[in-house]
């Protein structure tokens, strides 16, 4: 397939002795949204760090833009463009917005190309830009943490599960802002929330076991009541 | 749009610094006036014998510098970058014996061998800590902080039995020309281990203030993320244990100046566990924390090293319980300022912020 910037095939991770990924494979089309969904514990983070090279897989191939990354070190896949939002709100407590942003840079000039679209998306910032990163609240950390992503030229961006713990008001933001980046890259998003999910993706993985038995168009999937309830346990 | 964080004027921001440094530019002579002593010294015939107050306090100060240089080249490694060696003073020591062989066991006159010794012992420390730091800094955490204390205790082997070098006896230093000699001229070395404890302390700012600085700190928080933005961590390591090695050397140079000996004594692992406590009490990952550590352990050592304890009819002399003394204290300071005087004063007065 060559409209996909990224294809997982067939991956195995190890973490430790114990054998987390057992066959995963995902597709991400270029310039759209898609979702791995499935249980607790079920290898979605686990299949973004692999694909990051944090933990790297022992066996399958991971193509981004046709080219395998298995292996490599995660500063070299970084630096080809792909964007990583780990879960928990994953900012630099100590440093402020400011640094926050700036060390995201990978070319100088990249922060201030950008910071007119940044602080579009996520207007707080720009008022909190002298503050530690620990002194912000959770929502204002995670938004903190998708900009981070933004600030160089990613063409493929991973986000870990950015709505949890976060209220309403401010997952809507965050998905909005999500929803613009999807016009300028590519977007691999782990989302518990199956309706948040559903609104903003256009395709779905479903991983279960460290396997991904089911993926397709997530309008298919919204049709398939007996499906999302047998991978997700909601109606 | 500018997305530059607000500036405060230079003098704003520095004029605590300011104030400090030119109490201790005229600290040997608001001593000498306080206690009627010479900071040059009592003359006898044309030499001057170093006697007196200002002299004597002169010293201490020399030795806080010292220290303190090596806790801030310490704090940068382990405070601001995160990596913990337990062998920082293979760096100290070396840089020692380096100088003290370029001026006792060459041919090369004083001022060649001083200039010589010096950049010799601050080049090999660099590259000490490259080759450490490349051999080790993929391990994680602790076993680096192993294979850094196996090393120095390598090295405090061999050097307190390499003959050459008078084995455990050590050597003295007796080429040193009078300006840089403290037992000639205490003035002129306490005004020399000041400037290189000041520049130490602008370097450590500007470096950890800088894109690199900012590095650092994200690989001790979380070296996975630093690596997901793109940066090789492992080189911002070594840079960073290149740097730290080199200035822990300048601290070196200093000791075996002011000590005129050169000895396996100092590669010892006192002189790592020193600027560690140091850097814990002072505050880790703080510019004044290393300071302050340095300065108040020391103190503390000075003020009670040969007083005596009375405890009924025992008498114990405090000189031979200060380890346990310095055990107490560190405990002590771990528990009412977990975060070190810096980072407790910061957060206490955070607090006060957001209550007001």
């Amino acid at each position: 397939m060559t409209d996909s910037i990224l294809e997982v095939r067939d991956i195995h991770t190890f973490i430790g002795q114990f054998h987390i990924l057992e066959g995963v494979s995902v597709s991400v089309p270029v310039g759209s949204i898609t979702v791995l969904l499935g249980r607790n514990g079920a290898g979605k983070t686990t299949t973004l760090r692999s694909i990051m090279g944090l933990t790297p897989p022992a066996r399958g191939q991971i193509l981004f833009d046709g080219k395998n990354i298995a292996g490599k070190h995660p500063h070299a896949i970084a630096q080809l463009g792909i964007g990583y939002v780990p879960e928990h709100r994953a900012i630099f407590r100590e440093l402020t917005v400011h640094e926050n942003l700036r060390i995201a840079e990978r070319k100088r000039g990249d922060l201030a190309r950008k910071a007119d679209f940044i602080f579009e998306l996520f207007p707080d910032l720009k008022r909190l830009i002298d503050l530690p990163g620990g002194n912000l609240s959770g929502g204002q950390q995670q938004m903190l943490a998708v900009a981070r992503a933004l600030v160089p030229d990613n063409r493929l961006l991973l986000i870990d599960e950015p709505s949890e713990g976060l209220a309403p008001v401010i997952i809507e933001q965050l998905m909005a802002a999500i929803s613009r980046l999807a016009e300028s890259s590519s977007v691999l998003l782990v989302e518990q929330n199956f309706r948040v999910a559903s609104r903003l993706a256009q395709q779905y993985v479903i991983i279960e076991e460290g396997q991904s038995p089911a993926a397709g168009k997530i309008d298919a999937l919204v049709q398939d009541a007996a499906l999302v309830q047998r991978y997700l346990g909601v109606a | 749009m500018a997305v530059t964080p607000r500036k405060t004027g230079w003098l704003q921001g520095n004029g605590w610094l300011l104030v400090l440094l030119a109490l201790l530019i005229l600290f040997p002579f608001i001593v000498g006036a306080l206690t009627d002593s010479s900071p040059y010294g009592v003359a006898r015939g044309d030499r001057m014998i170093m006697r007196g107050e200002s002299v004597r306090w002169q010293s201490v100060l020399i030795e806080v510098y010292i220290l303190a240089i090596l806790t801030m080249s310490y704090n940068l490694l382990f405070g601001f970058t995160g990596v913990i060696s337990f062998g920082h003073a293979l760096f100290f020591g070396t840089a020692s014996y380096l100088f003290g062989l370029a001026l006792e066991f060459t041919e090369m006159d004083t001022g060649l061998a001083i200039v010589v010794g010096a950049v010799a012992a601050i080049v090999v420390c660099g590259l000490l800590g490259l080759l450490i730091g490349l051999v080790t800094l993929r391990l994680k955490g602790v076993y680096f902080a192993i294979f850094t204390l196996a090393v120095a205790e390598m090295f405090f082997i061999f050097l307190g039995r390499w003959q050459l070098t008078r084995a455990e006896d050590g050597f003295a230093i007796t080429d040193l020309p009078a300006w840089l000699d403290p037992t000639q001229s205490r003035l002129s070395f306490y005004y020399l281990a000041l400037v290189l404890a000041v520049l130490t302390f602008l370097f450590i700012r500007r470096l950890v203030n800088s894109p690199t600085g900012a590095v650092f700190q994200a690989i001790r928080e979380n070296e996975d993320r630093a690596q997901s933005l793109g940066y090789n961590t492992l080189n911002y390591k070594l840079f960073s244990i290149v740097i730290a090695g080199m200035l822990a050397g300048v601290a070196g140079l200093l000791q075996v100046m002011l000590n005129k000996k050169v000895g396996p004594e100092l590669l010892s692992v006192g002189y790592t566990v020193d600027p560690l406590l140091m850097t814990i009490i002072g505050g880790v990952g703080t510019l004044g924390g290393p300071i302050i550590g340095a300065a108040g352990l020391h103190l503390l050592d000075v003020f009670f090293r040969d007083r005596e304890l009375v405890l009924g009819s025992m008498t114990i002399d405090i000189a031979n319980i200060w380890a346990l003394l310095l055990g107490v204290i560190f405990i002590l300071a771990v528990i009412v300022f977990p975060y070190g005087v810096i980072g407790t004063w910061r957060r206490w007065q955070a607090r006060a912020l957001r209550k007001r």
